[in-house]
C-alpha cells in the first residue's frame, strides 16, 4: 500500500497505488435543494448508454430519496455499518477509510452485492423520516424531512474500483480524470462491483464484463457536459474541473463552490476515495445527518447557501447552472450578469443574476375586475 | 471346505478392489497411453479406469490479493490419457450446486490445468508463473459450455435463462439490425471491443491462457483445446485436453519426459473468480511410455 494525501479528510491515507493526479480532473456540483426527482437525468443516461441486453438493471445515474431510498439496496448504510466509528476532529478524519479497514487478503473493504440489491430501484421514494402519528407534525421545527440524492460515478481521485481490479483493467484517464473500465481487458471478476462503496459499477451478465458511468467522455472531449447534466430540468448540475485545494482558482466555478466558499461537499468523504461530485447539502435536514453524509463542513455550507441570494457572486454562479450545455471551466460576474467562460476565457453564455420579478395587483382598476394568478 | 470358502472370499475382495477402487498414484499424475479413441466428451468412459487416479490437494489462493479467505473444494481427482496428438485430463470434484451463468454475487463453476512453458529444469512459480518464466493454462468454464448448449437447443441467451420472467419493452438495436454493430459500442461494449471472453473460445468451452504472474493473464494466440464438463449428483467431472505439441507458444509434451501440472477449481456459488480460487502446487506429470 502506498501513502497518498486526501484533502477531503485532511490527511494522508493508504491506497493501493501511489498518488498521481490527472492533468485536469472532472468535477461537478449538484445542488440538492433544487432536485425534484423527476428522473429525467436517469432516463437521459439510460437511453444513451444502457438499453442493451444485460444492462436492464443498470442505472449509471439514479436519483434516490434519502433517508430511506438507495440503489443498490442499502449501499450506504451497509458501508457505514462496516466501516465502524467515523470520527472527525475538526476537518481531519481520524476514523478508517475503506482502504484502511481492509480485511486481510483483500484490496479494499467491499460489499458483497447480490441480485436482490438491484430489485428495488426506487425503494423508499418520497418517504419521510419520522412518524406523524407520534405527534411529530405538531412540534416545530418539524422533524419530517426527506430529500433527493442524484448520483453518478464520482470519478474519484482514489477509485476503489480501480484499486480492486486484479487485472488493472480500470484506469483514470490522464487527460480528464474520468474513471473507465477497459472493455477489451475486463474478465468480469466483479471485484470492482464489490469494491465501489457507492455501488456504481454494474456487472453485465450478457457480456460477462463490468460496466460503469463514463461521464459521457465523448461529449466531454467536445467541451459539452454529460447527458444527465444537460437534460436536468431543475438545473441542479454544473460540470467543470476541480483542482486540489492548493491550486484552487476563484474564477473556476467548481473550485469556487468547493474550495473558496466550501458550499459544495463530497459524498461520504470518510470512505476515503476523494469523490469528485460535490453536493450543496439540503438546508432542511438535521445536521447530524448532513455531517454524516457530507462531512463536518455541512452546517457552514447550509448557512452560506441560505444567504446565497444576497451574495452576487454566488447568486450569479448558481444562475449559470443549466444555462449552457457547454462545460464551464471559468466564470466571472459582470454588472448584473454572470458570464460563463471557455478554456480560452471567451464568453460562452451570459445570464442575469436576478430575474426580474413582476407583481401584478389583484384588482384591475381599468376594467374593474379582480384577477387571480390562476386561469 | 473352510479353506475353499476363505479363498473364494479373498478372491472376491481382491476382484472387488480391482473394479471399484481405482488404482491411485499419490506421487504424480501418470498419463496412460491408449490407442483407443480418446474420450474427449465422455467423462464416464470406461477408458478412464485404465489411468491411475491422482488425488490433488487444493489450497486457498492466499498469495495475491484478492485472496480466498474461506476454503472451497479441497480435493480434485485427476486421471489422464494420451495418444500421439493429445493429452486428455479428467478432473473430478465435489460441488453441491451447478453454477453456470454469472450475475451479481455469483460466478461460473470453472477448472483449469496449468503447465510450465519451460521444462523440468526451470519450473516457474506454481502460482501463475513469474516474469520471464510463463505458464500456459487450459481454462474450462461451465458458462461457455452452457452458452453453446443453449445456442444449440434454442434455450435462450444468458439473460433469458437467468430472468425468465423479465419483460422488456424494447432494445434499440433489435429494432434496427443494420445499426447493431454501431450500437454495440454503447450497449454491449465488451463485445464491440472484441473482448475474448465474449466469444466462444476455440472448439469448445476451454480457453488457452498465457500468464507470467498474477494480473497479466491473456488469451493465447494459439487456441488448441478441447473439453467438456458434466455435473450430476453434487459432482463435476470435467475433461480438459491439450495437444502434445503446442509449438513455441504453448510448449510441447513428450512421452517418457517428465513435466509438471497444477490445478485450480472455482466454485461459482461462492463467487470464486480470478485469483479467488482453490489451487494446487506443481504436481509431476509423467506420460507413461507405451
Amino acid at each position: 500500500m502506498a501513502r497518498v494525501f486526501n484533502w477531503q479528510i485532511g490527511r494522508t491515507m493508504n491506497y493501493w497505488y501511489s498518488e498521481k493526479r490527472p492533468k485536469r480532473q472532472f468535477g461537478a456540483v449538484f445542488d440538492i435543494n433544487k432536485c425534484i426527482e423527476c428522473q429525467t437525468c436517469t432516463l437521459a443516461c439510460k437511453t444513451t448508454w444502457t438499453t442493451g441486453r444485460g444492462q436492464e438493471y443498470m442505472l449509471w445515474n439514479n436519483v434516490e430519496t434519502k433517508p430511506y431510498g438507495s440503489y443498490p439496496l442499502a449501499w450506504d448504510v451497509q458501508m457505514l455499518n462496516k466501516l465502524g466509528p467515523q470520527i472527525w476532529e475538526g476537518e481531519r478524519y481520524t476514523g478508517r477509510t475503506i482502504f484502511e479497514a481492509v480485511p486481510p487478503g483483500m484490496r479494499v473493504l467491499g460489499t458483497d452485492r447480490q441480485d436482490i440489491d438491484y430489485t428495488y430501484p426506487n425503494v423508499g421514494e418520497d418517504e419521510i423520516l419520522g412518524a406523524v402519528e407520534r405527534g411529530g407534525a405538531l412540534g416545530l421545527p418539524q422533524q419530517m424531512w426527506m430529500f433527493y440524492l442524484a448520483r453518478i460515478c464520482n470519478h474519484c481521485t482514489y477509485p476503489a474500483c480501480l484499486a480492486s481490479c486484479p487485472r488493472s483493467s480500470i484506469y483514470k484517464r490522464p487527460e480528464d480524470g474520468i474513471v473507465v473500465i477497459d472493455q477489451s481487458r475486463c474478465r468480469g471478476y466483479q471485484e470492482c462491483v464489490k469494491a465501489c462503496p457507492y455501488g456504481k459499477v454494474y456487472f453485465n451478465p450478457a457480456t460477462g464484463t463490468s460496466e460503469k458511468c463514463i461521464a459521457c467522455y465523448p461529449k466531454i472531449e467536445q467541451g459539452i457536459q454529460p447527458q444527465c447534466f444537460v437534460n436536468c430540468i431543475g438545473k441542479i448540475r454544473l460540470q467543470g474541473w476541480i483542482n486540489p485545494p492548493e491550486r484552487a482558482r476563484e474564477d473556476n466555478p467548481v473550485d469556487y463552490l468547493v474550495h473558496v466558499r466550501k458550499m459544495a461537499l463530497p459524498l461520504y468523504p470518510q470512505f476515503g476515495l476523494e469523490p469528485n461530485v460535490y453536493y450543496v447539502p439540503p438546508i432542511h435536514v438535521p445536521e447530524s445527518f448532513t455531517i454524516q453524509m457530507f462531512g463536518p463542513g455541512a452546517p457552514a455550507a447550509v448557512k452560506a447557501y441560505r444567504n446565497a441570494r444576497n451574495d452576487k457572486t454566488l447568486a450569479g454562479l448558481f444562475a449559470l447552472f443549466g444555462s449552457t450545455e457547454r462545460t464551464i471551466p471559468y466564470f466571472k460576474i459582470v454588472g448584473d450578469y454572470a458570464v460563463a467562460l471557455d478554456d480560452a476565457k471567451r464568453e460562452m453564455m451570459r445570464v442575469p443574476i436576478y430575474e426580474p420579478v413582476y407583481v401584478r395587483p389583484a384588482q384591475d382598476r381599468l376594467y374593474q375586475v379582480m384577477r387571480g394568478n390562476t386561469t | 471346505m473352510t479353506r475353499r470358502i476363505a479363498f473364494i472370499f479373498l478372491a472376491l475382495v481382491a476382484l472387488g478392489g480391482c473394479t471399484s477402487r481405482p488404482a491411485q498414484d499419490t506421487e504424480q499424475v501418470a498419463a496412460k497411453f491408449t490407442t483407443a479413441p480418446l474420450p474427449f466428451d465422455d467423462p464416464a468412459s470406461s477408458l478412464w479406469n485404465q489411468a491411475a487416479e491422482h488425488p490433488a490437494a487444493l489450497l486457498k489462493q492466499d498469495i495475491a490479493e484478492p485472496m480466498l479467505t474461506k476454503a472451497g473444494v479441497e480435493l480434485v481427482k485427476v486421471r489422464a490419457l494420451y495418444n500421439a496428438e493429445w493429452v486428455v485430463f479428467r478432473l473430478e470434484w465435489s460441488d453441491s450446486t451447478q453454477d453456470l451463468i454469472p450475475r451479481a454475487g455469483r460466478s461460473s463453476d470453472a477448472a483449469a490445468i496449468q503447465f510450465p512453458l519451460l521444462g523440468d529444469a526451470d519450473v516457474p512459480d506454481a502460482a501463475m508463473g513469474e516474469k520471464g518464466k510463463g505458464v500456459r493454462i487450459w481454462y474450462w468454464k461451465a458458462l461457455w459450455q452452457d452458452d453453446a448448449a443453449r445456442a444449440q437447443s434454442g434455450g435462450g441467451d444468458r439473460v433469458a435463462r437467468l430472468y425468465p420472467n423479465a419483460a422488456i419493452d424494447h432494445y434499440p438495436y433489435e429494432a434496427n439490425p443494420s445499426a447493431r454493430a454501431e450500437m454495440e459500442k454503447r450497449y454491449a461494449p465488451a463485445r464491440a471491443a472484441g473482448n475474448p471472453i465474449t466469444v466462444l473460445p476455440g472448439e469448445g468451452p476451454v480457453q488457452v491462457l498465457v500468464a507470467e504472474g498474477f494480473g497479466n493473464t491473456r488469451v493465447a494466440q494459439t487456441q488448441a483445446a478441447r473439453g467438456r464438463g458434466q455435473w450430476a449428483s453434487g459432482k463435476w467431472m470435467a475433461i480438459i485436453a491439450r495437444p502434445m505439441r503446442g509449438g513455441a507458444e504453448l510448449g510441447d509434451l513428450a512421452a517418457g519426459k517428465r513435466s509438471y501440472v497444477a490445478f485450480a477449481i472455482w466454485d461459482g456459488a461462492e463467487a470464486h473468480t480470478g485469483s479467488r480460487k482453490m489451487r494446487s502446487n506443481w504436481i509431476p506429470l509423467v506420460l507413461r511410455a507405451r
